[in-house]
C-alpha cells in the first residue's frame, strides 16, 4: 500500500471529522479543535485542509441539505473514507510500535 | 433569533473574490462562526476573527477546490437524457399523426427530387472522366467567323504531331457513318460505327475485353466492335477471328471485342474499322489535306502544356500559324476543347450526336436546391405554428433547469430525426421514380447505396436538411420565457407571424418560377414546332439511297414516277436535319474581298421547288428544259443579301462554287435547313447529280400504301439491304429532343414544388382553423354566412400568393428571357403567362386551403362554443 504522508495539522483535523461522525464540517472541526486542544486556528487553515485532505482521498464531502440556519445556505459535510481509516490506524500502529520500543527509563528521565 | 451580521463589505470582498464552487459552504460557516465568537468573545473580537478567517480564505491562500467530474458534467450529454429526447420525438412524431405525415411527405418528396436531379447532375458532370489521362486529351476544333465546328482536316493529326512537340499523340476519327452488317442470318443496319486511328486504344480507356489492343485496328481487315453487337451477330461474347460482312461488299475479321460503350463518354459507338480501311478510297486521308475539314481530331498533350491555359494558348497560335504556312487562305481560328468540357461546354455544328447542356445542368442544380428549401420551409412554417404545443413543454424543461443550449440541442436533434426518417422514405421513392426518371431523360442513371461518396452525400443532403429546418423552430421554441408560458399567456409574437408569411411567400415564390418556367419551356418548344420552316414539312417521307440504289439512280426515279402514290418526289443530298457541308469557298459578281462566310450548300434535282412546296422569289427553279442547269446555282434570300444583291438583279450574275462557274439562276425563299436554334444561314443549291435520299410527298391519309410502295420498290432494286425510311417532321421534332426533355423535367418538379408547398399550406390552414374555431364560432351565432367565414380564412393567404406573384414575375421575366436567348428564333414571353401561372398557383393554394376553411366554415358553433 502506498504510504500517505499526513501532516500533524491534517491528522489532527482527520481525528475531529473521525470523532464527529458526520457532523463534521468546517465550523464544528473548528470548534472541536478549539475545545478539545485550545488551540485557536483559522478558518482558512482548516478549509484548506479538509481540501487537502479531500484530494488525498482521506475525505469524501457531500452538501448537505438546506435548512433555515446560516441563510439557508448548505454546509459541506466530511466523512472519513476507508482509505482514511485505514491511515489512521496505520500511524496508530506505528506509534504504538515506537513507544514499545522505547527503554522504560527514556521517559522516567524526561519525565524528570 | 436575531442573528448579529458581519460586515457587509467582507461578505461582498469573500463574494467577490472566494473561488464560486466553495462559496456557499464557506459563506455559511464563515455566519456561523462569527455568530458563535459574537456569543463567546464579544462583539469586537468576533469582528476581528471574522476579518481575519475571511482574510485566510481569500486567493493566495485558498486552494481552488477541484471540480469533481460527476457533478459538473451536463446533463444534456448523458445517456438518460438522450433516450429521453428521443422518447420524447417519438411521441410527438406518433401523437400528432397528421402533422407528421405532411412534414416526413413533404421533406422526403423533396429530398427525392433532389436526390434524382442530383443523380442527374453528377452524370452530366461525369462524362468522358473516365479515361486515365482524361486532362491531357483536347479535341480540335474551329471558328471560321460565326460558323464554329468541331470537325478539322485530315491531315492535321499527323502534320501538327511532327511539329509541335508538345502534342504527344493525336487520334482522328471519322464521323458516325451508318453501314450494314451482315454474319450468318443477321442482317442489321448499324449507324454507330466510325473510323478510328490505330493508337485509338491507346489514348483513350475504353476497355478491350477479348483481342490484343496492341495490335488492334492496325490491319485494315479486322474491326473491333462492342459486346453488344458481338451477342447480337454471333450469340455470344466470343467472336474473336470470326467474319462479318460490310455492305454487302467486304468481308472483315473481328479483332477484338470491347466493352460497351460508357454512357457518359461523348464518343459513343458500336463499331471501330481502321482508318487505314478508309484510306483507300477516301481522298482527304490519300492526300493528308488540311483544306476539307472531315475529321474529327484529338490531341494529347504533355503534362505541362496541358495543365496551364497560357501554354495552350501559345499552342493554338502555333497550330494557327502552322495552318497558313500549309498554303491555307481562309481565315480559321483553332481551339482546343478539353475532352471533360465536350460533353456540357459544346455548341459546334457538324459534331457528334447527344450533347449536354451546361446551362442546363446549372438549372436543375438550383431547381433541386430550391425544391429542397421548399421542403425545409413546411418544416419550419409547421413547427413555429404549432409550437403552442411544445410550449408548455418547454417552459417546465427550462423551470427544472434545462438551459437555451440544451433545448436548442434537443429541437434540431428532433427535426434531424425527421430529415433522416425522411431520408429514408426518398430512398424508397427514388428506387420506385427511377425507372420513370430514367425514361425521361434517357440516361442509364444508377442509385448504388454501397457507394460510399453517394452514401455521404446522402447523409449531407438530411444533415442539411434537418439543422436548415430545425434551426428557426429550435431558436424560436427554446427561447420562450417560462414564467408566462406556464401562465399560458403565450401569444404568438408579431415577429414570428411575419417570418413565417415570408416563408410562405417564398415558397410561392419558387413554385410561380417553377411554373412560369414549364411554360416557357412548352411555349417555345411550340412555337418551334409550329414555326412556318419555309417549307411544308408534313407527309415528307424519306428514302435514304443505301446499297445499290446509288447505281441504279435512274430506274429508281422511273420506278418512282410510275406509281402514283410516289411520283411527287425528289433527290436530295441532305436531309435538312442533317446537313453538315459548308464551304467559304465561293467567288460571286461584285466581290470585292476574298469570302470568309461559310457557304452550306445542298444538292437538290428539278423536283426540289415543287415537292417541298417552297418558293422562288425571282428567277427560275432547276428545270429539265433547261440543258445548262448543271452549272447553274440557285441561292436564298440570306446568302442574296450577303452577296450584296437584290431581287432584281441577282438573277444571272455569275457564282463560282469551288471550281465550278455557274449562274444564279433563281433566288429562293429563305428555308430552314438546320435546326432552329442556329440563325438563317446563307445556301446555295445545287444540281443533284449523283443521290444522297429520296423525298416522297405522300397523299394525305395515304402514307401506309406509300410506304408499302417504296418497300416493294426497294425489294426489287436493293435486295441486299433492308427497306429503310422515315418521316422528315419526326426528325425534326427530335432534333429538339433536348429541350423537350427539359421541359417534360420542369414540368415534373414545378409539379412536385407545388405539391410540397401546398401540403405546408394545408397544414398552416388547418392550424389556423383550429386557432380560430372559437372566433368562427361566435362569428357564426352573430349570423356570419359559410362563405363569409371561408373568405376571411383565405383572405390572409391570398394576400400572401399576391406578394409572392409580385415578387416571382420579374424573377421569372429575366431569368426565361435569358433561356430564350440561347434560341436564334424565339417565342415572346408575354405578360398572360405570368399571369395564368400566377392565377394556377393562386387556384391551387385556394383549392388547398378551401378543405380546412370550408370544414371550420360549416362545423356547429354550439361546439366550439360550448366547453367555455
Amino acid at each position: 500500500m502506498r504510504r500517505t504522508y499526513l501532516g500533524e495539522f491534517e491528522e489532527l483535523v482527520l481525528l475531529m471529522i473521525a470523532i464527529l461522525d458526520g457532523n463534521a464540517y468546517g465550523v464544528t472541526v473548528s470548534q472541536e479543535i478549539e475545545q478539545q486542544t485550545g488551540r485557536l486556528v483559522t478558518f482558512g487553515a482548516v478549509h484548506n485542509t479538509l481540501i487537502r485532505l479531500e484530494e488525498k482521498g482521506f475525505v469524501t464531502s457531500e452538501l448537505g441539505g438546506a435548512t433555515t440556519e446560516r441563510g439557508g445556505r448548505r454546509k459541506r459535510l466530511f466523512k472519513v473514507t476507508t482509505l482514511g481509516k485505514s491511515a489512521m490506524e496505520d500511524i496508530q500502529q506505528l506509534r504504538n510500535k515506537l513507544w514499545k520500543l522505547m527503554p522504560d527509563d527514556t521517559l522516567k528521565l524526561s519525565g524528570l | 433569533m436575531n442573528q448579529p451580521q458581519a460586515p457587509r463589505w467582507a461578505k461582498t470582498l469573500l463574494r467577490w473574490l472566494h473561488p464560486e464552487n466553495t462559496l456557499e459552504e464557506v459563506e455559511g460557516d464563515l455566519d456561523e462562526l462569527y455568530a458563535y465568537s459574537v456569543q463567546r468573545f464579544g462583539k469586537r473580537q468576533a469582528l476581528l476573527r471574522y476579518l481575519l478567517n475571511v482574510a485566510t480564505v481569500l486567493p493566495p491562500f485558498v486552494p481552488r477546490r477541484r471540480g469533481n467530474k460527476k457533478y459538473e458534467q451536463s446533463f444534456s450529454h448523458s445517456p438518460d437524457m438522450l433516450k429521453n429526447y428521443f422518447k420524447i420525438a417519438w411521441r410527438n412524431i406518433v401523437r400528432q399523426k397528421a402533422y407528421s405525415i405532411l412534414n416526413i411527405a413533404g421533406l422526403s418528396i423533396g429530398m427525392a427530387c433532389s436526390i434524382l436531379i442530383l443523380l442527374w447532375v453528377q452524370n452530366e458532370l461525369s462524362y468522358d472522366r473516365f479515361h486515365t489521362r482524361a486532362g491531357q486529351l483536347f479535341r480540335l476544333t474551329c471558328t471560321a467567323g460565326d460558323f464554329k465546328t468541331a470537325v478539322s482536316a485530315a491531315g492535321m493529326s499527323g502534320g501538327l504531331q511532327s511539329e509541335l512537340p508538345q502534342i504527344t499523340s493525336g487520334v482522328r476519327i471519322s464521323k458516325l457513318i451508318p453501314m450494314l452488317f451482315e454474319a450468318g442470318e443477321k442482317k442489321v443496319e448499324e449507324k454507330r460505327v466510325f473510323y478510328a486511328d490505330s493508337n485509338f486504344l491507346e489514348v483513350f480507356s475504353f476497355p478491350l475485353l477479348a483481342g490484343n489492343a496492341a495490335t488492334a485496328l492496325k490491319d485494315p481487315g479486322a474491326i473491333l466492335i462492342t459486346e453488344e453487337i458481338a451477342e447480337k451477330y454471333y450469340g455470344n461474347r466470343d467472336a474473336v477471328g470470326k467474319t462479318i460482312r460490310i455492305n454487302n461488299k467486304d468481308n472483315f475479321t473481328i479483332a477484338g471485342i470491347l466493352a460497351n460503350t460508357p454512357s457518359n463518354s461523348h464518343l459513343q459507338f458500336d463499331v471501330i474499322i481502321p482508318m487505314k480501311t478508309m484510306a483507300k478510297w477516301d481522298w482527304d486521308l490519300k492526300n493528308d489535306t488540311w483544306g476539307n475539314f472531315n475529321f474529327y481530331t484529338y490531341l494529347e498533350l504533355d503534362e505541362k502544356t496541358a495543365a496551364s491555359a497560357s501554354a495552350r494558348q501559345k499552342l493554338t497560335q502555333q497550330i494557327g500559324k502552322i495552318f497558313k504556312d500549309r498554303g491555307q487562305t481562309i481565315q480559321v481560328d483553332f481551339q482546343l476543347q478539353p475532352l471533360t468540357d465536350i460533353h456540357l461546354h459544346s455548341n459546334l455544328q457538324i459534331d457528334l450526336p447527344g450533347h449536354g447542356n451546361i446551362q442546363y445542368v446549372n438549372i436543375f442544380f438550383v431547381v433541386a436546391i430550391f425544391i429542397l428549401f421548399v421542403a425545409c420551409i413546411n418544416f419550419m412554417n409547421l413547427a413555429t405554428a404549432r409550437s403552442e404545443r411544445r410550449a408548455k413543454e418547454v417552459g417546465l424543461r427550462k423551470v427544472v433547469g434545462a438551459n437555451r443550449h440544451q433545448l436548442v440541442f434537443q429541437f434540431l436533434g428532433e427535426s434531424l430525426i425527421f430529415s433522416f426518417l425522411s431520408l429514408v422514405i426518398a430512398i424508397g421513392i427514388v428506387f420506385l421514380l427511377l425507372p420513370v426518371f430514367k425514361m425521361l431523360t434517357e440516361k442509364t442513371l444508377a442509385i448504388d447505396l454501397l457507394d460510399g461518396k453517394l452514401l455521404l452525400s446522402l447523409i449531407g443532403i438530411a444533415v442539411l436538411t434537418g439543422l436548415l429546418s430545425g434551426s428557426y423552430p429550435a431558436l424560436f421554441l427554446s427561447g420562450f420565457a417560462p414564467v408566462k408560458v406556464l401562465k399560458g399567456k403565450l401569444r404568438v409574437a408579431g415577429g414570428n407571424l411575419l417570418f413565417r408569411n415570408a416563408l410562405v411567400v417564398t415558397q410561392f415564390v419558387v413554385a410561380i418560377v417553377l411554373l412560369v418556367g414549364t411554360a416557357v419551356v412548352y411555349k417555345q418548344l411550340d412555337f418551334i414546332k409550329k414555326r412556318n420552316l419555309g417549307f411544308d414539312k408534313s407527309n415528307l417521307l424519306y428514302l435514304p439511297m443505301t446499297g445499290e440504289l446509288g447505281a441504279k439512280k435512274q430506274t429508281l426515279k422511273t420506278s418512282l414516277a410510275q406509281n402514283p402514290l410516289t411520283e411527287n418526289f425528289t433527290v436530295i443530298s441532305d436531309m435538312p436535319t442533317t446537313l453538315a457541308t459548308g464551304t467559304t469557298d465561293i467567288v460571286w459578281d461584285g466581290q470585292t474581298i476574298r469570302n470568309q462566310i461559310v457557304f452550306p450548300s445542298l444538292d437538290v434535282d428539278e423536283n426540289f421547288i415543287k415537292v417541298f412546296k417552297s418558293q422562288v422569289l425571282a428567277g427560275r427553279g432547276f428545270d429539265r428544259a433547261f440543258s445548262g442547269d448543271s452549272s447553274n446555282y440557285m441561292i436564298n434570300e440570306k446568302a442574296m443579301q450577303i452577296m450584296g444583291m437584290n431581287l432584281g438583279n441577282a438573277v444571272g450574275k455569275s457564282l463560282n462554287f469551288g471550281d465550278d462557274k455557274g449562274t444564279i439562276i433563281g433566288v429562293v425563299k429563305d428555308f430552314h435547313f438546320k435546326s432552329l436554334q442556329y440563325a438563317m444561314e446563307p445556301l446555295i443549291l445545287r444540281l443533284n447529280k449523283w443521290g444522297g435520299v429520296v423525298m416522297v410527298r405522300t397523299a394525305a391519309g395515304s402514307n401506309e400504301q406509300t410506304i408499302k410502295a417504296l418497300e416493294k420498290i426497294n425489294q426489287e432494286l436493293n435486295p441486299a439491304f433492308p427497306f429503310k425510311f422515315g418521316f422528315l417532321d419526326e426528325d425534326l421534332d427530335n432534333l429538339y429532343r433536348s429541350e423537350q426533355q427539359m421541359g417534360s423535367i420542369f414540368n415534373l418538379f414545378a409539379g412536385l414544388a407545388i405539391f410540397i408547398s401546398c401540403l405546408g399550406l394545408y397544414g398552416l390552414s388547418a392550424f389556423m382553423a383550429e386557432q380560430r374555431t372559437k372566433e368562427i364560432g361566435v362569428r357564426k351565432v352573430l349570423g356570419a354566412t359559410v362563405a363569409g367565414v371561408v373568405g376571411l380564412l383565405s383572405q390572409d393567404f391570398l394576400k400572401l400568393i399576391l406578394i409572392a406573384i409580385v415578387i416571382a414575375s420579374p424573377i421569372a421575366w429575366y431569368a426565361m428571357n435569358k433561356w430564350l436567348q440561347g434560341f436564334a428564333y424565339q417565342t415572346t414571353l408575354e405578360w398572360w403567362v405570368i399571369a395564368l401561372a400566377g392565377l394556377m398557383a393562386t387556384g391551387i393554394a385556394l383549392f388547398t386551403i378551401s378543405f380546412q376553411s370550408i370544414k371550420a366554415a360549416l362545423m356547429n358553433p354550439v361546439r366550439s362554443l360550448r366547453s367555455e
